[in-house]
């Protein structure tokens, strides 16, 4: 059902996925842990906890204002290299968005221009052991189903999102803190595209 | 100026940064750290990156970013994304390391390099470092020519040898870059024991490279415009171990700014005695060959003669800080706007250009001349001396070459109609023989400037001196007021066996400049140095100070605007103490009153300052200034031996009040106890001293302001300053009070003028006294007046001193003792 999202299904999207970070947040601090600096957890929850008490005091009129706040408050508030990421992903996702209720066509472009901030800051490609290696094929995957609607495009592209982390669990870190620790990172799974995951299946919870 | 902002996951660690960087430079550009999300959580926060960004380019023309990791680097990039867009073209992020890079990134931009070079500066900060642990016997080297072989070698260069005991590391480096930067010339520095190539001058991360150690030899080279200024400069700041300058001082004209000691250049004998043969300068401009045009072309031609020699002053600056201020108050006049006003007035009624300058600027001396005060009368000779290039420049014409004074040759003596401060300056110490003047009396200005410098100088020589032909052989001893023109043979050997009697006294005294001073029967007498920056006490340590028994803090920070910092302050004290080899310096709070105002401080005003709110009177009225100064003095003791000293007591009430005030700052820092004195500097502290000293470590004796006020005469006052005399017997008894009656264990110290009077040496010690403070350069001698003086032969000649009649029946009694 629903063809299109509203500005409500988005915020209550950032709130479930609050819900769901603060949840996982012990988990992704031990993935962090064996090849980072075991912060990943703690930092997100940190950023999301935020996020949710600016939506409680913000009036939003459209999904840009309100990515945008989220955006600017993950930026500030997680710390670590994820608040760059995820608060350039807000932004330019955000910035996709309309006044009004958006399509899954208009969803897919707002994704890719999200996506497309997180290779611009972080540069990093897909195989550097990153959450890109979640995002992309998570976009390839929307795109193949995004005729079918909005939920069953973000089913899919979760269900692409989590294939690509297990992917890269076997590969050696290039890019951020897990890089330093090189071949040891292998065999770990990457903590920023399990965060990534969690994202995109809390949208295709809320937003299909 | 370039700012810069510094990204890191730690707050502390951004701030550490920060303030290890800022002691690179006296100035520091601004600095911003953007670092942690709060005091103790690692993460950066773009928002803040973008506001610090913001904050710094206010004062800048642009900012380099320097960043530890990970998301430091993020937050950077999108902090670019999130200021204005024309901001962030003035942004630069930087890849360096951020400790290797922001200590060449921040000497690179207080020597006002651009953007471009402060990011390249910073970029190159992990050379030194490379080179360093490169491995060292490779010997093949071959990319690095040999320094500076015939064919490319410029056409100036010095070697000087690094004597720095840590080599040249980054502050001598930073010193360095600082002065080449100064100066309108490409200098090149190459190792000439490692025979590898030669670096930038103005590269602090190059200079780096060089690794030179302790007794490094280093070849200086330099091309352009001001090449053989600048190897002039680097000559004397090696001479000087590289220590750097005190920061520039605003043009000044307080003589508290003014009357410091130059050290570290070359000086003069000092002996008071020159013979030689006559160089006489003419101040007298000859403007009768000059010829006035129209109106119109006047004016262009009276501008550029002022541009030019505006100019000429410019390039003199940077030498000697002494000479800085006074050419900092020529500058002022070409530049004021009343004195070209008056210029261009006159040569639009149809006056020559010379005619204007010499109508407005001789008016302007004449009513300097006429003011009551002894310094502002002192200006008037600033007036003439800028008039003087001016008019030089005007009869020159516009291509002939700048006016220079004559080049003096060695050896001899300069005779003068009065000497101004800026000649005094510019003249070299170590060649010149001498100085005599026509006019002018031993207290003027120019007078203390060539003092400092150790030119023996004869004041005021009226006719005889006006008399004296180009190369005529002169003689004099200004001691005992002989000046001899075309002495005969007799008068000739006596005036050389004068100057090597002084001579070799002046050596004995300068070989045991650094032995103890103890009297013919066995008594220790400190001797230290009276201070005004952390050069002057370098030099006094050199001479052989004992630390110091006066910092003159209100000098020591008398060209600052604003308030120093606790830091700020208390670096300065650990700077003084070093250049003391951190024995005991003595730290005088803030003297400060109507009659010596700082910018930050202005006393009251009022109709007779010298009897109005000074010294600690005044810190009662700004208590918050004066903890802020004990917090400093307390700092710097945690470090290095310090005494506190509190200046302008009269009762026991204010001693109360500043043992408090140090009492609570202390419980507040939980600082130890250091020793605590006043100054003896008004008569009623000397006569109910029993009752003020009870308690503290030391009591001071200020000579100058307790014979002023206790013969109610002021110096500076031509009508009464003959009264003013330091050897008054009333004075005398009033020292012999103190040191008679402080309570036992105080010790009675001297910091006043009669300390620095080599004759007074053995009259003190019988009167009581334990410690002298006296100026840097006549340490040595000072300590050789008491190695001469047996305590009971002093205290003879104490009393007969003290039943005088007069000073002048002192002055004659301490006559042989010299």
């Amino acid at each position: 059902m629903g063809d299109t999202v509203d500005l409500d299904q988005f915020s209550d999207w950032m709130r479930r996925y609050a819900g769901v970070i603060h949840d996982n947040a012990p988990l992704l601090t031990e993935l962090d842990s064996a090849i980072g600096d075991a912060d990943h957890g703690s930092n997100m929850d940190r950023g999301m906890t935020a996020v949710v008490d600016a939506l409680d005091v913000g009036e939003f009129t459209s999904p840009a204002d309100l990515f945008k706040k989220v955006g600017m408050t993950l930026v500030s508030s997680v710390g670590g290299a994820s608040g760059p990421l995820y608060g350039t992903f807000f932004l330019r996702f955000g910035g996709k968005l309309g006044a009004g209720p958006v399509d899954a066509e208009g969803l897919g472009v707002a994704l890719h221009a999200g996506v497309d901030g997180i290779v611009q800051r972080g540069k990093a490609a897909v195989g550097d052991k990153t959450m890109l290696d979640a995002w992309v094929p998570a976009v390839e995957a929307y795109d193949a189903a995004a005729s079918s609607g909005v939920g069953a495009a973000l089913t899919a592209a979760a269900e692409a999102a989590a294939q690509g982390r297990d992917s890269a669990t076997p590969l050696v870190a290039h890019r951020g803190r897990a890089s330093y620790l090189g071949e040891r990172s292998a065999g770990h799974q990457d903590p920023g595209a399990t965060s990534t995951v969690l994202l995109l299946e809390t949208a295709a919870e809320t937003l299909g | 100026m370039i700012g810069i902002v510094v990204v890191s996951h730690s707050r502390a660690l951004g701030e550490a940064v920060v303030a290890l960087a800022r002691e690179m430079a006296a100035t520091p550009p601004p600095l911003a750290v953007a670092a942690g999300l709060d005091e103790t959580t690692f993460g950066t926060d773009a928002t803040e990156v973008a506001s610090a960004i913001e904050h710094v380019a206010a004062d800048t023309d642009g900012v380099l970013v320097l960043v530890d990791i990970g998301s430091s680097v993020l937050s950077a990039e999108l902090a670019c994304e999130l200021v204005d867009p024309e901001l962030a073209e003035r942004v630069t992020i930087s890849p360096a390391p951020l400790v290797e890079g922001i200590v060449p990134a921040v000497v690179a931009a207080a020597g006002g390099a651009d953007l471009a070079e402060v990011a390249a500066e910073a970029e190159e900060g992990l050379a030194a470092k490379q080179a360093h642990l490169a491995d060292n016997d490779d010997g093949e080297d071959d990319d690095a020519p040999a320094p500076s072989s015939p064919a490319d070698r410029p056409a100036r260069f010095v070697d000087v040898v690094v004597d720095e005991p840590h080599g040249l590391h980054a502050r001598p480096a930073a010193a360095l870059v600082a002065l080449v930067r100064s100066f309108d010339a490409q200098v090149t520095v190459a190792n000439l024991d490692a025979g590898t190539a030669p670096v930038s001058g103005t590269s602090l991360s190059k200079l780096a490279t060089l690794d030179a150690g302790r007794g490094t030899r280093l070849r200086v080279s330099a091309e352009g415009p001001q090449a053989r200024e600048v190897l002039a400069a680097v000559e004397v700041l090696a001479a000087r171990d590289f220590a750097p300058e005190a920061p520039a001082q605003a043009a000044s004209t307080s003589p508290a700014a003014v009357r410091g000691t130059a050290t570290g250049f070359s000086r003069g004998s000092g002996l008071d005695v020159a013979i030689g043969p006559a160089h006489v300068v003419r101040d007298e401009v000859n403007v009768e060959g000059y010829q006035s045009r129209s109106p119109g072309e006047e004016l262009t031609r009276s501008d550029e003669a002022a541009a030019r020699v505006a100019d000429a002053i410019r390039r003199q600056e940077g030498d000697d800080p002494l000479a800085s201020d006074v050419l900092g108050a020529h500058l002022a006049l070409l530049d004021d706007d009343a004195i070209r006003a008056g210029v261009a007035g006159r040569i639009a009624s149809g006056d020559p250009a010379t005619t204007a300058w010499q109508e407005v600027l001789g008016g302007v001396a004449t009513d300097f001349a006429a003011l009551a005060d002894d310094y502002q009368r002192e200006r008037a000779q600033d007036v003439r001396a800028v008039l003087r290039q001016v008019l030089q420049t005007l009869v020159a014409g516009p291509n002939a070459p700048l006016p220079q004074s004559k080049a003096v040759p060695e050896g001899a003596i300069v005779v003068i109609d009065e000497l101004d401060p800026a000649t005094a300056a510019g003249l070299d110490a170590g060649a010149v023989a001498g100085v005599v003047t026509v006019r002018g009396g031993s207290t003027g200005h120019g007078v203390i400037v060539a003092r400092s410098r150790g030119i023996p100088i004869f004041t005021g020589g009226g006719a005889t001196a006006a008399g004296i032909a180009d190369s005529d052989i002169v003689g004099f001893d200004a001691a005992s007021r002989l000046l001899v023109v075309r002495p005969n043979a007799d008068e000739t050997s006596r005036l050389r066996a004068l100057l090597e009697s002084r001579q070799s006294e002046a050596d004995e005294a300068q070989g045991q400049a650094h032995e103890p001073a103890v009297t013919a029967d066995g008594v220790r007498v400190r001797v230290a140095a009276n201070i005004t920056s952390a050069r002057d006490a370098i030099g006094a340590g050199t001479t052989g100070a004992e630390g110091s028994g006066l910092v003159r803090t209100e000098i020591v920070f008398g060209a600052e605007s604003a308030a120093p910092s606790l830091g700020r302050q208390a670096a300065e004290f650990l700077a003084i103490a070093s250049g003391l080899q951190w024995q005991q310096i003595t730290i005088r709070t803030w003297d400060v009153g109507g009659d010596k105002p700082l910018a930050f401080l202005p006393g009251p005003d009022e109709a007779n300052p010298m009897l109005g709110v000074r010294g600690l009177r005044l810190m009662r009225q700004v208590p918050d200034l004066f903890d802020d100064q004990l917090r400093a003095i307390c700092g710097a003791a945690e470090q290095t031996p310090v005494r506190v000293m509190f200046p302008m007591v009269t009762t026991r009430d204010e001693v109360d009040w500043a043992l408090e005030r140090l009492a609570a700052v202390r419980a507040e820092l939980g600082a130890d106890p250091i020793p605590v004195g006043i100054m003896v500097e008004v008569p009623a502290a000397a006569i109910r001293i029993a009752e003020l000293a009870r308690g503290l470590d030391f009591v001071s004796i200020g000579t100058n302001d307790l014979t002023q006020y206790t013969l109610a005469a002021d110096r500076g006052n031509d009508g009464v300053s003959q009264l003013a005399d330091g050897l008054d017997p009333a004075v005398l008894q009033l020292i012999r009070h103190v040191a008679d009656h402080v309570p036992d264990g105080v010790a009675v110290a001297v910091c006043g003028d009669l300390a620095s009077r080599v004759e007074a040496v053995s009259l003190l010690l019988g009167l009581g006294v334990h410690e002298l403070s006296a100026v840097g350069p006549v340490v040595p001698g000072v300590k050789q007046a008491v190695r001469h003086t047996s305590l009971a032969a002093a205290r003879a000649l104490a009393e007969q001193a003290l039943a005088a009649p007069s000073a002048a029946a002192v002055r004659e009694l301490l006559r042989p003792a010299r």
